[in-house]
């Protein structure tokens, strides 16, 4: 049996040759999971499309690692004192993957496409801000009365209302600009003006980029570029042990494994995330529509201990929805303490002394699972019973949308960096189920208090209304609060340059590159 | 012959109605909304409720299922709701590696399971015999995704002889293979050594060695042909263990195959992605089980359809 078995893997061992690690000159990113939807910029609603877009198209501006927006096909713009117009001032010299040159009707045409109700895309929010964008896209106009090419280099774009957080909407990938010839299988042939170009795509397994020789912002440092499409995490964790991968988002439950050995850990590199993971209490549901309840739960849970030991400490304990490195997260805020005793007093003040059943849902995500067995644990200390249901995610978040559900775990990414991503689709009334708001909370000083800052200019003022929004919320418990996340990736030695983004379109591993010399089989 | 396939090929179209129907059903009764993982997390109502017009998911059930079963006729299964990419050409991309990955496990597995069998059955009770009993209960109850991580850990990330995942030259496939046939090598040695056994003591194994054919000659020629005839029933059937259990094998080695895409699709609740490729499974294993007949009457003489 044995000569069986071995026999064709020595074969196999003596075909493989001796490429490794130390003769590749790609870049290879092992942190896709699933197949991107396409690369079209106007079908761009999931991570691994727009990090692809984001590759191979520029938008008007872009975000940096740090999650700071930056001149991108625009190298300034200027916004009028009503905070209405914005004027963009487009880049010379810009040139298309095919040659053509950039001209402000590009940029024009690129909204209209995403905006046009034949394009089917979904995910034409971020423009929706633009005047006249939803009479378009409800196909009730012929154009989009606030899109505007004066002249080649200049755009001007006109907001139905004051929008101070619009330059971060057009970083987002479906805000890419596209050359004027677009064929029928676009999706699967991108042609843009950003840093990579667009080579092979095999579906469930690469896609593979070179390095934009003309690229206005310098060459990328490699020569090429390819992303893996690795479902399995433990396997991502095997190709980077074998060299094969140059980085790696280290799943939550190899964190140990990570952070205790001195050889692996010099290799960590971690940023807090744009992430929140909380648990959305239903605010209309039974005993939950009382804030005394909501604030009984949140005191009812260790939090600290769930961060610790389900989450490896990777991340910090929420005590509002703005993540810390975000404009308008008050670090002074003091999260609800853990006291099962005041839980007990607040459910009995609310007039439920024998407590309360409920019912937590969660997806099957294991972490989510246990973590939902956690709560479960303590909640029954106060006498909170919930009984714990468990769905695929589409199903979880179908119930969630219809309020069928009286508490859901929730993983909030944001799309673009700001407190607005965080209180708007997460409470704001308006928001209300299908928008987000799966918390169905509505209160209207908090709806003033965000709508307020959105129009608001000037950062500092913008931030202290957030602030207070997230203040106000957090009093009336509208969720569990439980931790901001922090990304953790395993660089190898041999990579220099990366840095490890905040946002997820943020890395466009323009000044990455392999170190040939060191480079080689761990 | 022939007419049994025609009669066969016939038979199979009612049940492929079935499976069409029943499919149609659960993903209408299942909870999970297409239209609003097509939008991503964040939408407004009249978006979704303009592409459900779009899509024609307001209309009544029939009338859905009419033009899916037209559409069918045509030869056309439709355009997946996420990607907008015809799914009859995502099938015809991924099936191939599927295929290629269940044959080469298959292949692995006969070649491996058969000898294994045949040679404890040479020997009932022996040292190699009690072995392969061993191993075998041990590859029966170890699941796949066990295998397949246990496989990696060795080969890939200790040893380093071979890539820890993913496709391209053949190097790539072995371990894949060796996990998806894991299973199969062990129940295969089980089944051709009972039936070894059962044929090796028999009237005409008896009178094979009584005129005196080298033992090689009697067990390798007489008995082991005799002897595959439920090995081939196993294999047919372990066909659509394949097929499934390829769906974790893909997702462990990261084997671009239609076991992934029928995951994602039905993640994402993609309709006609979900339809299409349940439909083309089904014609799949109809065939095989029409192979698997025909395999018989090759095996076995006796066996003859007419």
């Amino acid at each position: 049996m044995r000569r069986f078995i071995v026999l064709p893997l020595l074969v196999a061992a003596a075909c493989q040759g001796g490429d490794g690690a130390s003769e590749r000159a790609t870049l290879v990113d092992s942190r896709d999971t699933y197949d991107p939807r396409s690369l079209d910029p106007a079908l761009s609603t999931d991570v691994p499309t727009g990090r692809a877009v984001g590759y191979v198209f520029d938008g008007l501006v872009r975000f940096t690692p740090a999650a700071e927006v930056e001149p991108g096909l625009a190298t300034r713009w200027e916004v009028s004192p009503d905070g209405l117009t914005y004027t963009f001032h487009l880049r010379r010299g810009v040139t298309f993957h095919d040659g053509s040159a950039l001209a402000a009707r590009h940029v024009v045409r690129s909204f209209e496409r995403v905006l046009d109700p034949k394009s089917r895309g979904g995910r034409a929010e971020p423009l929706m801000p633009i005047r006249g964008a939803r009479d378009f896209n409800a196909g009730k106009a012929p154009r989009v009365s606030g899109l505007a090419a004066p002249d080649d280099s200049t755009v001007v774009i006109t907001l139905a209302e004051p929008l101070a957080i619009f330059p971060k909407l057009l970083a987002m990938p479906v805000a890419s600009v596209i050359p004027d010839s677009v064929p029928e299988n676009f999706g699967e042939h991108p042609v843009g003006s950003g840093p990579w170009k667009f080579v092979e795509w095999r579906h469930d397994d690469y896609i593979r980029f070179a390095a934009n020789e003309s690229y206005w912002g310098g060459r990328p440092k490699a020569d090429s570029l390819l992303a893996r499409i690795i479902p399995e995490p433990s396997t991502a964790v095997a190709e980077f042990e074998s060299g094969n991968v140059d980085v790696l988002q280290v799943p939550e439950g190899e964190t140990r494994q990570w952070d205790q050995t001195d050889e692996r850990k010099a290799l960590l590199q971690s940023v807090p995330a744009l992430r929140f993971v909380h648990v959305a209490i239903n605010t209309t549901r039974g005993p939950l529509k009382d804030a005394r309840v909501r604030r009984a739960i949140n005191h009812a849970v260790d939090v600290d201990a769930i961060l610790s030991q389900l989450f490896s400490g990777r991340g910090r304990r929420a005590a509002g929805v703005i993540p810390p490195v975000l404009g308008g997260a008050d670090s002074a805020r003091t999260p609800y303490a853990y006291d099962v005793a005041r839980a007990r007093q607040l459910l009995a003040e609310a007039g439920h002394p024998n407590g309360i059943d409920v019912e937590l849902w969660t997806s099957q995500t294991p972490v989510y699972v246990r973590m939902s067995e956690t709560i479960q644990g303590y909640l029954a200390q106060a006498g909170i019973r919930a009984k714990i249901v468990q769905r695929d995610a589409s199903s979880t978040r179908e119930a969630a949308r219809k309020g069928e559900t009286d508490m859901v775990v929730r993983d909030w990414y944001a799309d673009y960096p700001d407190a607005d991503n965080f209180l708007s689709p997460l409470l704001a009334s308006t928001n209300k189920g299908v928008g987000g708001n799966y918390s169905f909370y509505a209160s209207p000083d908090f709806d003033r208090l965000v709508t307020q800052a959105r129009r608001e200019q000037d950062e500092a003022a913008r931030s202290a209304l957030y602030a207070r929004a997230d203040s106000a919320a957090f009093a009336d418990a509208p969720m569990l609060f439980l931790l901001f996340y922090n990304e953790l990736y395993a660089v190898q030695p041999w990579v220099r340059g990366f840095e490890v983004p905040t946002i997820f379109n943020g890395q466009r591993w323009l000044n990455v590159e392999i170190q040939r010399q060191t480079a080689g089989r761990r | 012959m022939l007419t049994f396939v025609a009669r066969r090929l016939a038979l199979a179209v009612p049940t492929l109605l079935g499976v069409l129907v029943v499919v149609f059903l659960l993903l209408y009764v299942a909870p999970g909304d297409p239209v609003q993982e097509m939008v991503g997390e964040r939408a407004d109502p009249e978006t979704i409720a303009r592409l459900r017009r779009e899509l024609r998911l307001d209309e009544p059930l029939r009338v859905q299922f009419a033009s899916y079963l037209g559409g069918i006729a045509r030869g056309d299964l439709g355009r997946s709701y996420i990607t907008n990419r015809p799914i009859l050409g995502d099938i015809v991309e991924r099936f191939p590696k599927t295929l290629l990955l269940a044959g080469a496990a298959m292949l692995l597995a006969s070649v491996l399971g058969i000898t294994i069998g045949a040679l404890s059955a040479r020997k009932p009770g022996g040292w190699f015999d009690r072995a392969a009993l061993g191993a075998a209960y041990l590859g029966i109850s170890f699941p796949v995704y066990w295998v397949g991580l246990l496989l990696i850990l060795l080969f890939a990330v200790t040893l380093r002889w071979l890539p820890p995942s993913g496709y391209g030259a053949p190097i790539y496939l072995i371990l894949p293979a060796l996990a998806l046939g894991s299973r199969s090598i062990a129940f295969l040695a089980r089944v051709t050594r009972s039936s070894m056994l059962e044929v090796l003591g028999g009237d005409f194994v008896r009178t094979a060695r009584a005129k005196g054919l080298r033992e090689r000659v009697v067990v390798v020629r007489h008995a082991l042909r005799n002897a595959l005839i439920p090995v081939i029933t196993v294999l047919g059937l372990d066909f659509g263990y394949y097929l499934t259990g390829s769906i974790l094998t893909e997702t462990i080695f990261s084997w671009p195959g239609l076991g992934r895409y029928v995951v994602n699709a039905i993640a994402r609740r993609d309709l006609p992605a979900i339809q299409g490729s349940v439909l083309f499974l089904s014609v799949v294993f109809v065939l095989v089980n029409l192979i698997t007949d025909l395999a018989y009457a090759k095996a076995d003489p006796r066996v003859a359809y007419d």
